[in-house]
């Protein structure tokens, strides 16, 4: 470029005056270092299972702009209203926030943007992708299968979902009480699947024989049958009359078949379902007291409804064995042998003894076992190991020549049983499926592995159909990473719930909606790490003028004509939205 | 402020500061806020080079380059020349740096604020002789390395305070500001330009170069000089009324000594006998402005 020939003062002067600009001195040849935009991954979205794009999330929540807000969550997850009620929310445990002053209310904003999004009737404006010949069978209509169906029919293939119960929902109809997720939220998300074209069959048990010896018309299946069979206790007394178990206390909670429950109730076990029958069965009027062979912090269910649980009035039994369960006057009698730790069992649980004969023994009316869930049937489980299987992180892939190639997911292969994970599980198997047809076996690792949320193993859906986000770098933001003199320091919000008093009275949800302002101060919070929300910073700071506004979906660029490579811009971009390289190093082109 | 002057550049790319240069950061900022109804007096320092040489300008206004230590002198000339021509809305600056302004030019600078000559003056503060190669100031910091204290023998004498000197001379407007405070030093430019009389800004720049530090960190070098109360923001109005801009957070200065090549020789005691300097005027600052004194 010729050298800008502007005079800086007509005025006829007797003095030497300039007359022409700097401009002509290309001061960019002096660089060394090249700073460059570069998005990279926020520590939330790697831990979300479900791989959601949450520091962009929460960026368009705080510009009002709801409903893209509300997308770019279903681009990865087709329950919010669902996951910002019940999950257990590790993204939280791993905002850069919480380092700063307290993590960011993720799961509240999750919640807030799915009842923004029913409460104004938003339509989904995700495109399909052109159709695909192949048809895929699902079995099972939880979380898992129809986060399946809606990824497959997102893809562009047929999905038809298969459900043995009347109505769709796996756990999420009949195991979470509607004091954490009323129907109406559950409704409304399956009714937006069903929108896009998944077909949900009800009341169609599905057996091995569907597609054993070639018959099918399917390509495919996937298997997300869960788990809904009770593992047994194994102690005498167990099968006698009145004892219930957990799961189905839940389901016929459900179903309107329980009444009131008077005097004391036993609850035994410590997963989600003990939880959860303890907190309803206090509902229906039971003194509870829960038993648990292990400690407190070694409890499988999710820490939050531990406490909410004792909030409510349920007594916690720890270190408590049940070895004999006696029938008397209609009551039972349960023998408790006491436990002690003797050492760690594995990473998080404590393991346990019996405390040689300390015994005790309490006398309820009600007793509920609830002490996990296995596959109501072996077949439901993938083999050990066989030809043309891939177990992937979240589903396991069998590939067969002769019948459709099975897809195990949600409960039936998680090692964390979570609704995000089931929902993993069916992205997972969709984008592996898409992957099968296409490019054969052998591609599918490494195509998943391309689409990895940092190092997973979250996947993202928004990576693998090449949106925006494919073009981040996978590398995780840490909080030394941030510029965080431009942050203020803010509380996390406040959850408005139903007090404990208020709670007995019915399964009305417990925590409360929330406001858009509320929701627009908590997204705020977000330090959208390693994602540029245009605050210009690193325009305002640049000393060469080389950082100009434009059109182009970042809003701006670098002149490297005049760019000396100081590093201003890339020290003071708070977010980590930036890097700087050597210039030798980089591509000039 | 709106924010279409803000988006206004009154300078060009090219110009020869150093990567990370401070002092370019300041005049661009400052320009934004004054617009380009602006005539320049520079006397020598950096910006005489980083200004171009004849026949470039990096400047978009008018420059006047004059002697070292005549700042005040040659604005209080323009000023009349200009007045004599019934121009009053073009603004006088002078940007001067620390030597030309602490130092050399101090004569000509308290003559004219004496005068209440209607100018702004702008000192662009990087605690040294840069142009000339790092010699030391009445600005340079106790325990600062300079090519004139060198070694063993770092400046063991305190800054002088510029800004108290100007408020001594009653004048309209005294004002700190910092690269690092952008909105603050574009509003207080803002305000300099809307008031009559003498005028004086003293803007903290960092200075890469001088002070043996990345480029990189030169606005956070900055921004901690603030927060650690060492360069506290501040404006005074007709030599009495003292407003703090900025409220620190408790910050202790060591990590802003750390990071600089200029102070690598403190001690740790060395490091305890200026934060108790620095405690010890901020006190004395908060005791002018009114605010009761933080008891420690
Ligand atoms: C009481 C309880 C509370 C929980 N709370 C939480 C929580 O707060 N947060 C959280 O993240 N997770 C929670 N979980 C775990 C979570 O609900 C499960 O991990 C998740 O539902 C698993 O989804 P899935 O799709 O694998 O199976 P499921 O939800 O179990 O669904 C399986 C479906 O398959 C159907 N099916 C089975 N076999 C056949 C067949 N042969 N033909 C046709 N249909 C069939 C079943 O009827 C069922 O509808 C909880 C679980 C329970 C039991
Ligand atoms: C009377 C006179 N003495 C010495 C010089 C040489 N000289 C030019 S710039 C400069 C240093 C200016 O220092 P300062 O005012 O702090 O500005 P900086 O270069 O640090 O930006 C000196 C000593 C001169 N130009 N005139
Ligand atoms: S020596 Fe310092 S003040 Fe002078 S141009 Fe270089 S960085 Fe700027
Ligand atoms: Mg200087």
């Amino acid at each position: 470029m010729a050298a800008q020939q502007t005079p800086t003062n007509r005025t006829p002067l007797l003095i030497p005056c300039s007359y022409l600009t700097t401009e002509g001195n290309k001061t960019g040849s002096w660089r060394f270092l090249r700073p460059r935009y570069e998005e990279k991954t926020s520590p939330c979205s790697a831990a979300c299972p479900a791989g959601e794009d949450i520091g962009r999330v929460e960026m368009l929540t705080a510009q009002g702009s709801f409903k893209e807000a509300w997308e770019t969550v279903m681009m990865e997850n087709p329950f919010p209203g669902v996951c910002g009620r019940v999950c257990y929310h590790p993204c939280e445990q791993q905002c850069n926030r919480k380092e700063f002053d307290e993590p960011v209310a993720i799961h509240s904003l999750e919640r807030f943007l799915a009842d923004t999004a029913s409460r104004y009737e938003l339509q989904l404006s995700l495109q399909k992708l052109e159709s695909k010949k192949q048809k895929i069978a699902i079995v099972g209509s939880g979380p898992s299968g129809l986060a399946a169906g809606y990824f497959l029919t997102l893809l562009g293939y047929q999905a038809d979902i298969f459900e043995a119960l009347p109505e769709p929902g796996g756990v999420l109809r009949w195991g979470i009480p509607l004091y954490r997720l009323p129907l109406s939220i559950l409704n409304r998300e399956i009714a937006q699947i069903r929108e896009l074209g998944v077909q949900i069959h009800c009341g169609k048990s599905i057996s091995q024989e569907f597609w054993r010896g070639g018959k099918s018309e399917y390509d495919a299946i996937f298997l997300g049958c869960g788990h809904s069979r009770s593992v047994p206790l194994k102690i005498s007394g167990e099968d006698l009359a009145g004892v219930k178990d957990g799961l189905q206390f839940l389901a016929d909670i459900r179903r309107g078949e329980v009444s009131a429950l008077d005097g004391t109730a036993a609850v035994i076990g410590g997963g989600n379902t003990a939880v959860d029958t303890a907190r309803s069965a206090a509902r229906f009027g039971a003194k509870v007291i829960l038993i648990y062979r292990r400690r407190r912090q070694d409890m499988p269910a999710f820490a939050e409804e531990v406490e909410m649980a004792l909030e409510e009035g349920v007594e916690l039994w720890e270190l408590q064995t049940p070895v004999n369960i006696a029938a008397q006057d209609g009551d039972f009698v349960v023998t408790l042998q006491h436990m002690h730790v003797i050492g760690k069992d594995g990473q998080r649980k404590a393991r346990v003894k019996p405390d040689s004969n300390k015994k005790k023994k309490i006398r309820v009316q009600h007793l509920f076992k609830a002490v996990g869930t296995e596959a109501s049937e072996t077949w439901y489980e993938p083999p050990k190991k066989t030809r043309g299987m891939l177990r992937l992180s979240n589903c396991v892939l069998l590939h067969k020549s002769r019948e459709p190639t099975l897809v195990y997911g949600g409960d039936l292969v998680a090692d964390i049983k979570s609704v995000a994970h089931a929902v993993a599980s069916g992205k997972q198997a969709a984008i592996a499926l898409d992957i099968l047809f296409h490019e054969g076996l052998d591609a599918v690792r490494p195509r998943l592995q391309s689409c990895l949320v940092a190092e997973g193993p979250s996947i993202s859906w928004e990576t693998y159909i090449g949106g925006p986000r494919s073009l981040r770098n996978q590398r995780v933001v840490r909080y030394s990473d941030l510029n965080t003199d431009y942050f203020q320091f803010a509380p996390m919000m406040i959850q408005p719930r139903l007090l404990p008093e208020e709670r007995f009275q019915s399964f009305a949800e417990i925590n409360l909606k929330i406001g858009a302002s509320l929701a627009i101060r908590e997204a705020e919070r977000c330090f959208n790490c390693g994602l540029c929300n245009q605050c210009d910073n690193c325009q305002l700071f640049c000393p060469e003028i080389a950082v100009t506004r434009d059109n182009n979906p970042r809003g701006r660029h670098i002149n490297y004509d005049y760019c000396k490579g100081c590093g201003l811009c890339v020290v003071e971009c708070p977010r980590n939205a930036m890097i700087l390289e050597e210039e030798l190093l980089c591509d000039t082109s | 402020m709106q924010l279409d002057n803000l988006n206004r550049e009154h300078m060009c790319s090219g110009h020869v500061g150093c990567p990370g240069c401070g002092a370019a950061l300041a005049m661009r900022f400052l320009l934004k806020a004054l617009g380009n109804k602006t005539i320049m007096i520079i006397p020598a320092c950096c910006w005489s080079i980083i200004a171009g040489p004849y026949p470039q300008s990096t400047l978009k206004i008018p420059v006047l380059h004059s002697a070292f230590e005549t700042g005040g002198a040659v604005a209080s000339g323009v000023r009349a020349a200009h007045d004599i021509k019934g121009d009053t809305e073009t603004t006088v600056v002078t940007w001067a740096g620390d030597g030309g302004t602490f130092d050399i030019g101090f004569q000509a600078l308290s003559g004219a604020v004496e005068r209440n000559e209607n100018f702004i003056y702008v000192c662009y503060d990087n605690e040294a002789y840069m142009n000339t190669g790092v010699q030391r100031s009445s600005s340079t910091p106790y325990g600062a390395w300079t090519t004139t204290t060198p070694g063993q023998h770092w400046k063991r004498l305190r800054k002088k305070n510029i800004v108290e000197a100007l408020v001594a001379h009653r004048i309209p407007y005294a004002a700190t500001a910092s690269i690092a405070f952008p909105e603050d030093l574009m509003r207080k430019a803002k305000k300099a330009k809307d008031m009559a009389g003498s005028r004086f800004i003293h803007i903290f720049s960092s200075c890469p170069t001088g002070w043996g530090m990345p480029s990189e960190m030169s606005v956070k070098i900055a921004r901690m000089a603030v927060q650690t109360t060492i360069f506290p923001l501040y404006e005074v109005e007709d030599g009495l009324r003292y407003t703090i801009n900025y409220t620190p957070k408790g910050y202790l200065v060591n990590e802003y000594f750390r990071l600089q090549g200029r102070f690598k020789h403190l001690t740790e005691e060395d490091l305890e006998s200026i934060q108790e300097m620095v405690d010890e005027d901020w006190n004395l600052l908060l005791r002018k402005a009114g605010v009761a004194l933080e008891t420690s």
